[in-house]
C-alpha cells in the first residue's frame, strides 16, 4: 500500500470499466489512478412497465433492485434501481431504457460522473486529498480541504499557451505563438510535418497541465487532426494516452432573448485544454474565476469554462440534491399551478423599478443590497419545495426544513461575502486583490443566475411560485428601505431591483450614509453596502420622449473622480470602438468637475473634443480598426425581410467562401453607397473614400447627445451639436 | 423564465397605440400636452404595478392626476414666494 497527497484535477469514466483520477502530487508527479465505481441510475411509475423494464433489463450486466428513494416534490417513491458496474456505458443504457419505456419517471440518469465522485467521497476537484493506493487502484480517499476554503493552497499548474498571430476567420496563420515558463517564441506552421514534431517535443518536455489557446477548440485542434492525417505523424495531446479527442459540435441556441453561438469544442483527457475564444466568461474573471466555479460546482474545468454559470447552479443543486439522498428527475416535472386572472396579476411581478428623477443631482449616494436575491432565498428559505402560491404569504416556509435551494446556496453567498470582506481589508496593490477580485465575480456570476433557475422552464428543481415568492420579497424589501430613507430626510431619485440612490442636502462623504446602512440592515435583516458617492449624477431621459425618464441609464463621478455608467452607449457592445473612446474621453473630462458649476465650465472643452475627433475622421487619421461596428447575426439569411446590415455583411462573407451562424458576431464597416457595408472578415483593404464618415459622425453625435442632453440647463444658449 | 401577465410598460403603450387616432386629430399644440399626460403616467410604473389592479389604467389616471396635483403644488410655492418678495 502508498499514500499519496496532492490535488485532484480530473475525474472522468474510462470505457474499460471505473474511473480515472489525475492527481498532481507534492513531488510534483501528474498519477493517473483507478477506481471502481459503480453507478445507479432510477425509474419510477406504473408498476407494470417497472415491471417490464425489470424483464428487459435482466439478462444485461446490471444489478436491479426495487428501492424506496425520494422524489423533491412527491416524497418517497417505489422506484426500480439500476445499478451499473461500468459507468461509461450508463448513458448508452439509459437512452435505451427511456426509449423502450418513454412513460417512466427517470432519475440520476444524467448526473455528471465528477458530481457522483464527489457526493460519494467528499473530495472536491482541485482540493487536496490523500490517496491510498495498490499499484495504480485507489483502495482510500481522505479530502483534506472543502471547496468552501477561503484561500486555498495554490495549485503549482504548469501551462502552456499557443496562439496563432491571427484570427483564423479573417486570414490564415502563418505561425503559433508559444509560451510556457519562460520561454516564449513563434513556431512557423509550415511546413506542417516540422511544425507538429517540434509542437509535439514541447508538449513532451514541458508536459503541461493547462493548455490554454486562442481558437484551439475553433481552429487549433482541428487543425492538428488534419495536419497529423496529412504528414502521418501521430499526435496526441492528451496525457492520457488511451484516448483520443473529444470533440463537440458547434450549435446556435436560443437563451435570455437572444441567439447565442457556441463554438465547436475540443477537449483533453489528463490535462485541461481552454481556449479563451470560446470560453463564456474567460473575459470577465479570466482562469482563476473558471478555477474557482470548478470548485465549488464540482464540474471539471474543462467543462465551467465553456458552460454557462447556470449549468453551475444545477451541478450545485444536484449535489446538494446527492447529499440529501433526493433523487435528481431527468426532466423537470413542476408545472405552474393554477391561478385567477386576480392572484395572477397579484404574483406576477418582478422587482421594484421606480422611474429615477431626470437630469443632473450632486452629491447622490448610491446604496445596493448585496446579492439581494440569493440572500432573500436563504434568509427566508425559498425553495420549489418550501413554497406553495399562498396569497398573504408569498415567501417561504421559514420553520420548514432548509429547502434544497438555500442549502445550496448558502454556503456560496457565506463565501462570497467573506471573500469581499477581505479584499476590502487588503491594500489596492496586494498581490492577491486580482485573484481574489476574479474568484469573487465568479461566485457573483453564480448567485446572479440562481435567481433566474428557480423559475427556468428546464430548470430540475424549478418552480415558478418559488420564482415569483423571491421577487415578492424583494419589493417589500425595497418599500421597506425607501421608507427607512424618507424617515432618515433624504430624497429617493431612483430605485432598481435591489439599489436605491438617495441625497440629502449636507451629505456629501461615504461615512454620512452609515446610519442609513445600519437602520435599513435592522429593517431588513439583508446586508445592503454603499457602492458610492458621486459627486455628480445624470439620470437619463427617452430618446422618444424627453419628459419619460429610464431606469438604469446613467453616469456619474464618484468623489474619487472614478467614473460609473449604465445603458450608454460605451456599455454597448456593438459601439464603435472610436465611438466609446471618445465618450469615454468626454466623460472623464467631466469627471474632473466636482460641482455642477465646474461641470457647466468644462462643457466648450468638449464640443471642442467632439470637433477635432470629427475632423481627425474625415480627415482619414482614425484608424480602421477603431471604427468596426460588432453585430450578431440574429437569425439564419433567410429569416431577414430586409437585411440588417450584419445580414449584408454576413452576404459577403458567405460568398467568400466562409460559413456563418446564427449569433455569431459580424465585424463590419460602414461604407458609401450598395451594400452600405464591408465586412472585416473579407481582410480586404478599404479606400479611405468609401468610408460612410457622416454615419460614423451621426452615431458620434448620438453618443454626445446621451451624455450631454442632462446638462443642457447648465450650457450657454448656443448650438450644441450639428 | 418570463412572464405571463402584461407588464405596466406594455399595458401604457398598447392604450398609447389605441390612442393613436384620438391623438392625430388633436392640433400639434395638445398633441405635446396629450403625450406628457402618459409621460406623466410613466413616471408611476412601479406605483401603478404595486396596486395590483384588473384594470390598472384607472391608476395611470390617478397618476396623471398626482403630477398635475404637484405641478400646481409648485406653481402656488413660486407664487407664494413671488408674492412675498413684490409685496
Amino acid at each position: 500500500m502508498d499514500e499519496q497527497t496532492g490535488w485532484l484535477l480530473d475525474v472522468y469514466a474510462e470505457p474499460e470499466g471505473g474511473i480515472i483520477l489525475w492527481l498532481l502530487n507534492d513531488d510534483d508527479q501528474r498519477l493517473r489512478l483507478r477506481l471502481d465505481f459503480p453507478v445507479t441510475f432510477y425509474a419510477a411509475g406504473d408498476f407494470s412497465l417497472l415491471r417490464q423494464a425489470w424483464i428487459y433489463l435482466r439478462d444485461k450486466n446490471v444489478k436491479l433492485e426495487r428501492i424506496s428513494r425520494r422524489d423533491l416534490f412527491l416524497g418517497e417513491r417505489a422506484c426500480l434501481g439500476v445499478t451499473i458496474p461500468n459507468p461509461s456505458q450508463l448513458p448508452g443504457l439509459f437512452a435505451e431504457l427511456s426509449r423502450q419505456f418513454p412513460a417512466l419517471d427517470y432519475y440520476d440518469a444524467d448526473i455528471p460522473l465528477a458530481l457522483r465522485f464527489i457526493a460519494r467521497t467528499d473530495a472536491h476537484l482541485l482540493g487536496r486529498v490523500r490517496i491510498t493506493l495498490d499499484e495504480e487502484r485507489v483502495q482510500a480517499i481522505q479530502p483534506l480541504d472543502s471547496p468552501w476554503v477561503i484561500e486555498p493552497s495554490p495549485i503549482p499548474l504548469r501551462i502552456l499557451r499557443l496562439s496563432p498571430d491571427v484570427d483564423p476567420a479573417s486570414r490564415k496563420p502563418t505561425q503559433l505563438q508559444v509560451r510556457y515558463e519562460r520561454r516564449e517564441y513563434r513556431l512557423p506552421l509550415e511546413p506542417a510535418r516540422a511544425f507538429l514534431i517540434s509542437l509535439k517535443s514541447d508538449l513532451k518536455r514541458f508536459n503541461p497541465d493547462l493548455i490554454l489557446t486562442d481558437y484551439g477548440d475553433t481552429w487549433l485542434f482541428p487543425q492538428l487532426k488534419v495536419w497529423s492525417e496529412e504528414t502521418g505523424i501521430f499526435f496526441n495531446p492528451n496525457r492520457d494516452e488511451n484516448r483520443d479527442v473529444l470533440t463537440r459540435r458547434a450549435d446556435s441556441y436560443f437563451a435570455y432573448g437572444q441567439v447565442v453561438y457556441r463554438g465547436a469544442q475540443a477537449h483533453l483527457f489528463g490535462r485541461w485544454h481552454i481556449d479563451r475564444h470560446n470560453a463564456m466568461s474567460f473575459g470577465e474573471y479570466g482562469l482563476e474565476g473558471i478555477l474557482e466555479q470548478a470548485r465549488v460546482t464540482g464540474l471539471g474545468v474543462q467543462e465551467m469554462a465553456r458552460k454557462s454559470p447556470g449549468a453551475g447552479i444545477t451541478a450545485m443543486q444536484m449535489l446538494t440534491a446527492l447529499h440529501m439522498e433526493v433523487m435528481v428527475p431527468v426532466q423537470k416535472q413542476q408545472v405552474e399551478g393554477t391561478k385567477t386572472l386576480a392572484e395572477l396579476i397579484r404574483a406576477d411581478h418582478g422587482g421594484l423599478i421606480y422611474q429615477p428623477s431626470l437630469g443632473l443631482h450632486n452629491n447622490v449616494a448610491q446604496i445596493d443590497f448585496s446579492s439581494m436575491y440569493p440572500a432573500i432565498m436563504v434568509r427566508h428559505n425559498i425553495s420549489p419545495e418550501t413554497v406553495g402560491f399562498d396569497r398573504l404569504n408569498p415567501a417561504g416556509k421559514e420553520n420548514a426544513p432548509e429547502g434544497l435551494v438555500p442549502k445550496t446556496l448558502r454556503p456560496l453567498v457565506e463565501k462570497r461575502l467573506k471573500l469581499k470582506n477581505l479584499l476590502s481589508e487588503l491594500s489596492p496593490r496586494d498581490c492577491r486583490v486580482e485573484v481574489l477580485k476574479a474568484r469573487a465575480a465568479a461566485l457573483k456570476w453564480l448567485l446572479v443566475v440562481c435567481f433566474g433557475y428557480l423559475g427556468y422552464k428546464n430548470a430540475r428543481f424549478g418552480k415558478i411560485e418559488s420564482h415569483e415568492a423571491v421577487t415578492a420579497t424583494s419589493r417589500e424589501l425595497m418599500l421597506q428601505a425607501k421608507d427607512v430613507a424618507e424617515d432618515m430626510g433624504f430624497t429617493v431619485l431612483h430605485m432598481y431591483v435591489d439599489c436605491l440612490f438617495v441625497q440629502q442636502v449636507g451629505f456629501e462623504r461615504a461615512a454620512d450614509f452609515t446610519p442609513l446602512l445600519k437602520s435599513i440592515l435592522n429593517q431588513t435583516g439583508i446586508p445592503i453596502v454603499l457602492e458610492g458617492v458621486y459627486k455628480w449624477l445624470a439620470f437619463l431621459s427617452s430618446k422618444r420622449d424627453a419628459r419619460v425618464p429610464v431606469p438604469n441609464q446613467y453616469f456619474g463621478a464618484f468623489e474619487d473622480g472614478s467614473l460609473k455608467f449604465r445603458g450608454i452607449e460605451l456599455r454597448r457592445r456593438d459601439t464603435t470602438l472610436w465611438v466609446r473612446r471618445i465618450q469615454l474621453v468626454v466623460l472623464e473630462l467631466l469627471a474632473q468637475a466636482g460641482t455642477l458649476q465646474e461641470l457647466a465650465e468644462c462643457l466648450p472643452d468638449v464640443l471642442d473634443l467632439v470637433d477635432r475627433a470629427k475632423r481627425d475622421l474625415k480627415g482619414g487619421r482614425v484608424h480602421p480598426e477603431e471604427l468596426v461596428v460588432t453585430q450578431k447575426l440574429s437569425r439564419e439569411l433567410t429569416g431577414y425581410k430586409s437585411p440588417s446590415p450584419a445580414a449584408r455583411a454576413t452576404l459577403q462573407l458567405q460568398a467568400a467562401g466562409h460559413p456563418v451562424a446564427p449569433g455569431q458576431a459580424m465585424r463590419f464597416l460602414f461604407t458609401r453607397g450598395h451594400p452600405g457595408v464591408q465586412a472585416w472578415e473579407l481582410g480586404e483593404a478599404l479606400d479611405p473614400r468609401r468610408l460612410d464618415t457622416t454615419r460614423y459622425c451621426s452615431l458620434l453625435d448620438r453618443a454626445m447627445r446621451t451624455v450631454l442632453d442632462p446638462c443642457k440647463s447648465l450650457m450657454a444658449p448656443v448650438q450644441l451639436l450639428c | 423564465m418570463g412572464r405571463t401577465a402584461t407588464t405596466i410598460t406594455q399595458h401604457l403603450n398598447e392604450i398609447e397605440s389605441s390612442l393613436t387616432a384620438f391623438r392625430r386629430t388633436l392640433r400639434r399644440s395638445d398633441q405635446y400636452v396629450f403625450d406628457g399626460l402618459f409621460a406623466a403616467a410613466r413616471r408611476h410604473i412601479a406605483a401603478i404595478g404595486q396596486a395590483e389592479s384588473l384594470l390598472p389604467f384607472e391608476f395611470a389616471l390617478l397618476a396623471i392626476v398626482l403630477e398635475q396635483a404637484k405641478e400646481i403644488a409648485v406653481l402656488k410655492q413660486e407664487l407664494e414666494g413671488l408674492k412675498a418678495r413684490h409685496g
